[in-house]
This record gives structure tokens, sequence and C-alpha cells, in this order.
């Protein structure tokens, strides 16, 4: 449990500096590190397939995709971030994590939930055979980014 | 075959590429019309009469295996339906002329089609998480759509609408985690079940609040309102119609209504809110209305007002004010599309949205005036049009229900819509002339066909509201507050 | 079972707040668009954590690749359009996106 501690700590680490890096390409770099242990987070959770899910698409394909955005609109002057944001940054930050341990220490202890029960199956078998609406779902939701993206890089004829 | 309001935009999308190399423009505005035409002739006929036997779980089979997907189809379901084929068939016919120099046809078909499967799959879902998948799908034809003209206002909408819907669906996720991890199932049926076994108020609190977040921003339900004024007029007209008209009450009126009333069970607390916000809704999006010189701009406020209307009548809780609630969702699901169209038609004529600059122009344009006027009065609750009856229903189900605060305030606020319907009418259609529209044409065949369809509806309706409040709506209103 | 789950409900909800930081405080498009990124690790933590709690990893893990989907195709929607905003506008500051008001 302890290396899981440890990890999450990383994860929000990289998190924040993702935010708070300067240069944008260190903070695509930052998210594609949090992508990765996240993936370990999963992957020691017993949830392999999820944590290479997370890896290959999240911190690779939609690294890739970022980096492509960062490329395709570099100009000369960057936007400036304000500085106060960054310096105030830890301040929130501290605070909202007092918050954070303490709400969820005396309110989740006491969350009511209907016993487990264990699981039958593979994760094949709940994926294809239990959550299979879900699959139909993700078609349509690729279908709908394939035709976003063609839609928004058409060749343009100006309308009126 | 109920997965058919699902399975067939989607296969019908997939392909339209191709037709669309095929032919540029006849064969996707062909299919997409044919395809929303048949779901629709298919809710209105056959799926009536299987519905005449009770509620209907689907059980899909794959090459001979069962596969697991459960849709059902009931009163409510069928209804939400009906409505969004019927406003998707006309926005699909007023597409054929207003998107002609938008290029790229099969494409916008293509997104447009997805979006209905989307909200479709959403309707028929019977599970949390397949409602938050199919939301999701919608929602992102939409951001695409909205941005379509590629000009840097609908771009700047479509970015701001994307960041908040995001973390809207964002809030709704957290609370399905939280529903999960106390009942350890997705479906309705056994989520509710699981709730009812445990006594758990605060966390379903807590749920609930989360829920109406996500759910509230998408019905555009104050104060989760900033993004529509922004989006729905800068978005192309059809699009516009679709989102007010359509998208807005799919994802946001009907999941916060099936998931309070199945789910989570409509408490008196949870009634109260809903029925507060709404009031806010309608008075202050009202008032918002009225100061807009931007046609859609102030359309748009009127849609926040209307959705106001309706999750009041549904925030009530009883028989009668959830089937003048939905009544009231359907009548302007009608209205409000008619009214995005005519919109569109003007500012195809005559190239502005600016109501200052406009007059007169029901001289040169009159169906496209005519329509606009039935629209108008319908919203702003004019006899005998639809939006009369469903607003009454409300009022009479509030007095009813003892709720004379309420009743006064949505009477008031009807008189604040009829003020500013008459204010768009004035300014753009009657008057003076102004000398730059002496020249202006009526608008194309299709998108006045479009228009003048969902007008003799909303015609229709008003006249013949009785047999179709009894046949259609309060079927509906009973599957709800039946209670389970 | 259910201390741990909290523990991960703590860090969760941590990205939440970073996210919600910088969609408040940040003025690059991009990086805007990187604090949703990291909501979305925040709602995947949550979703698998709650499900490895009711001992349900499978289907945890099918909701968690469900979503990361989803979030692939809201990522390529939403850098298209943060594309051509840059391509018309020159610029990603968020500041300069002022034309719709009211």
């Amino acid at each position: 449990m302890t290396a899981q501690i440890i990890l999450l700590v990383a994860l929000v680490g990289a998190s924040a500096w993702a935010i708070l890096a300067r240069d944008l390409l260190k903070s695509a770099i930052a998210l594609a590190v949090a992508s990765l242990l996240l993936g370990i987070i999963f992957f020691q959770m017993g949830a392999p397939y999820a944590g290479v899910f997370e890896i290959s698409v999240v911190a690779g394909l939609i690294t890739v995709l970022f980096m492509l955005t960062i490329a395709l609109t570099k100009q000369g002057g960057d936007v400036r971030e304000s500085k106060v944001v960054k310096i105030a940054f830890p301040v929130f930050f501290v605070l909202f994590a007092a918050i954070d341990v303490f709400v969820m220490k005396g309110v989740l202890a006491r969350i009511p939930a209907i016993a487990a029960t264990p699981e039958a199956g593979t994760f094949g078998e709940v994926l294809w055979k239990e959550r299979s609406f879900d699959l139909v779902g993700q078609l349509a939701v690729i279908l709908a980014g394939v035709f976003a993206v063609l839609a928004l890089f058409r060749k343009k004829d100006h309308h009126d | 075959m109920i997965f058919l309001y699902i399975g067939l935009p989607l296969a019908v999308a997939a392909v339209l590429p191709l037709a669309g190399k095929a032919s540029k423009k006849v064969l996707p505005d062909l299919l997409s019309n044919a395809v929303l035409a048949g779901l629709l002739v298919y809710a209105a006929t056959g799926a009536r009469a299987l519905l005449a036997q009770g509620p209907i779980i689907q059980q899909v089979r794959w090459f001979g295996d069962a596969v697991n997907i459960r849709i059902a189809l009931d009163g409510f379901s069928l209804f939400m339906l009906m409505a969004i084929q019927l406003v998707s068939l006309c926005v699909a016919l007023y597409s054929i002329n207003y998107m002609e120099h938008y290029g790229a046809k099969a494409n916008y078909h293509a997104l447009l089609l997805v979006m209905v499967a989307g909200m479709n799959g959403l309707v028929l879902s019977q599970d949390l998480f397949s409602v938050y998948i199919f939301l999701e799908v919608a929602a992102v034809a939409s951001y695409a759509l909205v941005a379509y003209g590629l000009e840097a206002e609908e771009l700047e909408a479509s970015f701001k609408y994307l960041m908040l819907s995001v973390v809207a669906s964002a809030a709704v996720l957290v609370s399905i985690a939280i529903l999960y991890g106390m009942t350890g199932a997705l479906g309705f049926d056994e989520v509710a079940a699981g709730l009812r076994l445990l006594d758990a108020n605060v966390v379903v609190g807590v749920a609930a609040a989360l829920f109406l977040m996500g759910f509230g921003l998408k019905a555009a339900l104050m104060p989760f309102h900033a993004w529509l004024p922004d989006a729905h007029p800068s978005a192309p007209a059809p699009i516009s119609a679709i989102l007010s008209g359509l998208l807005i009450k799919v994802s946001g009126v009907y999941a916060i209504t099936r998931i309070f009333f199945h789910v989570l069970g409509m408490t008196p607390a949870l009634s109260q809110i809903l029925m507060w916000l709404a009031a806010v809704s309608i008075v202050l999006a009202a008032f918002l209305a009225l100061g807009q010189t931007d046609m859609k701009r102030m359309l748009a406020y009127s849609s926040i007002s209307q959705v106001g209307y309706v999750v009041l009548g549904i925030g009530l809780g009883t028989p009668l004010g959830v089937a003048g609630g939905l009544f009231h969702l359907f009548n302007h699901a009608l209205a409000k599309s008619l009214l995005f169209f005519t919109s569109g038609s003007v500012q195809q004529a005559t190239g502005t949205r600016n109501l200052n600059e406009m007059g007169g122009l029901a001289k040169r344009m009159p169906w496209t005036a005519g329509t606009n006027l039935v629209g108008s009065l319908s919203i702003a609750g004019v006899p005998p049009l639809g939006g009369f009856w469903s607003k009454l229903v409300i009022i009479i189900a509030l007095v009813q229900s003892g709720e004379a605060a309420l009743a006064v305030i949505a009477v008031l606020a009807s008189v604040l819509t009829l003020w500013y319907y008459l204010i768009l009418q004035r300014k753009a259609f009657f008057g003076k002339l102004a000398e730059q529209w002496a020249r202006v044409k009526e608008a194309p065949f299709w998108m006045t066909a479009a228009s003048v369809i969902l007008a003799v509806l909303v015609i229709g309706v008003g006249l013949w509201f009785a047999t179709i409040f009894s046949s259609w709506i309060q079927p509906a209103a009973e599957t709800l507050t039946r209670g389970f | 079972m259910i201390n741990s789950w909290v523990i991960y409900l703590v860090f969760a909800a941590a990205l939440f707040f970073l996210g919600l930081y910088c969609l408040l405080t940040m003025r690059n498009l991009i990086k805007l668009f990187i604090g949703i990124e990291i909501i979305g690790k925040g709602v995947s933590l949550i979703l698998l954590s709650t499900g490895w709690a009711r001992q349900s990893i499978f289907l945890a893990q099918s909701l968690v690749v469900t979503y990361i989907v989803i979030e692939v195709s809201l990522v390529a929607t939403a850098l298209a359009v943060i594309i051509n905003l840059f391509r018309t506008n020159q610029s990603l500051d968020v500041r300069k996106l002022t034309r719709l008001k009211g």
C-alpha cells in the first residue's frame, strides 16, 4: 500500500508540474508521465487491462496529439501566464489538501454500502457479454470523433 | 427492433462518406432524411402497437448468441423518441438548403445522424453508465456541429461550450461512481432497489447535487446556463434548432427526470430545489431576453426560460405537473426549432442577426414571417396554440398542489415572454421595410417547407391538444410517477 | 478495503482540484485543456478504485476502458477546435476570445 501512496503522490506531483510548467512541451511531457504513473497504479490494483490502455492510449496517443497541436500552434511570443497564480498555487493546494483529508476521513467512513459479491467470469466476458452496449457506444463516439476532425479540418470555401 | 434507433443512424453515418464521394449533395441529403423519416414512422406506428402490451425489454441477438444489450421502451422513452425523430427530420430537411455553402454535406449529415443515434441511445438506456456514454456521443457530435462554419465566432462558442460541458460530464461520472460504490450496480432498477435497502440520505443528496450540476448544465438550468447564449446563436441555424429543441432536453431534462424519478426517488426537498431553480431560470432568462438585439441570442435566452417551465412542471412531481412539463417540452421542441429555422432564413436573406437592422420583412418573406408568428405565439402561451395548453396545465398543477407563489411567477413570466416575442416580431417582420431589404427573397424551398411543417404541427397540437395529451403525454407521465 | 478506497478518493479529489485550478487561472488554450485531462485522470481513478473496493475489478476496467475511448474522441475534437482557433486568431490566449458578450 505504501508503494501505491508514493505513486499517487507522484501522480499529483506530475499533474501539478503539468499545470505550472511554463513551456507547453514540458507540460505535455509531465502529463504523459502522470499517465504512466496512473497506469502503474492501475496495474498494482490488479487491473492490467486498464493499466495498459491508460499507458498506450493516454500516455501514448493523447500525448502525441498534444505534441502535434503544440507544433501546429507555435509562434513567436507565447501566452504569458499570470505569475501571481503560480505563487498562490501552493497556498491553495495545501489548504485544499487539508480540507480534503479531513472531509474524506470524516464523511467517507460513513458511506453505507451493500456487501460486495465476488465477480464471475473473465475480463473479456465482462466487457463483451455484460457491457456490450458500451461497445456500441464506443463505436458511436469514435465515429463522432472521426467525423468531427474531418469536418473541422476540411478545405474551407467561405460561407456568408 | 428497437435497436434500429441506434444502429440505423450509426450504420448510415458510417457509409455517408462513401455516398458523399459518389454524389456530393443529393445522396447524403436523401439518405439522412430517409433514415429519420423511417424511424419517425416506426415510432408513430409500430412501436406504439408494441407498447400496448406493456414496457418492452429488448434482448439483442448477435450471430445467434444473446448479447447483453438491454434497451427498454416505455411510455416516457417512446414519447421522447417521437419528439427526437420528428424534430431531427425537420432539421435534416431544412439543412438541404441551409448547409449548401458550408460544404462537406456528407460529413455534416454523418455528424447529425451520430448525434441522433446518441440521443436515441440515451433515451433507450437502462443503465447509468450507458446514459453517460450516449450523452458524450451526442455531445462530441454537437461540439463539431457548433463549430461547423469554422468562423471565429463559431469556434469560440464551441470551445467555451466544450470546456463547460466536459466538466459537467465529469460531475455526472463522479456521481455514478458514488452510486455504484454504494449499491454495486449500474442498472436503473438495481440501483433503485439497492438505495431503498440502504439508509443513505446524505450521500444520495451529494450524488443528487452532482447530477443536478452535471445534467443541469446540459439542460442550461440556471445557474449553469452560461454556455447556451454563446453556443446556440453562433451555430448554423439547423444546429441551433436541434440543440435548443432537442439536445438540452434529451441530455439534460430527460436524464434528470429519469434518474430522479426512477433511481434516486423524488423527495420533497429535491422537488422544491428543482422548482425554485426552475423559477429563477424562467424569470431571469426572460428579463435577459428582453434586452437582446441579436435575434438568435434572444431565442437562446428564451430557451433557458422555457426549459425552466419544463423543469418546474416535472419538479412538481404530481402526475398532472409532470404531464404539463412533458407537454411543454414537446411544444417547445417544435416551436423553438421553428423559430431558429425562421431566424436562419432571415439571417441568410439579410446577412444580419441584429434586430435593429431589420424591419418590414413580412412583405418580402411572408412564409417566414407567418411561421415565425405561429412559433412565437405558441411559446408565449397564446391560445389556441400548443404552448398555451402546456403552460395552463403546469399552472393548474401548481395551484392544485398549493404552490401559489410559483404559479403566480409562472403567469407573470408568461407576460414577459409575450412581450419579448412581440418585440421580436415587430422589429424583424412588421413595420416599415428598410431600404436595403427591398430586394430580399423568400427562403429556399426546403427551408420554408420545414418551417411550414413545424408550424402546422404547432397549430395542430394546439387544436387537438386533448387527444394528444391523453394518448401520448399522460401515459408518459404515468410511467414516471407510478413509483417503482 | 474501505480505508484504502478513501485514500484513492483523497488523491482523486486532489486531481480534481488541480484540474479546476488550471481551468480557472490559466490563459493558454492548450493549458486549459491539459486541466481537463487531469480531471479525466481523476475520474478514471475514482471509477477504478470504486470497482476495486467492490471487488469487481473487471467491471471497473470495462468502464475505465470505455471512458478512455470517449476521452480520446473528445481530445481529438477539442484539439481540432483549438488549432482552428489559433489559425483564425493567431493566438492561444483565452483572453482574446471576446467576440461573444452579453
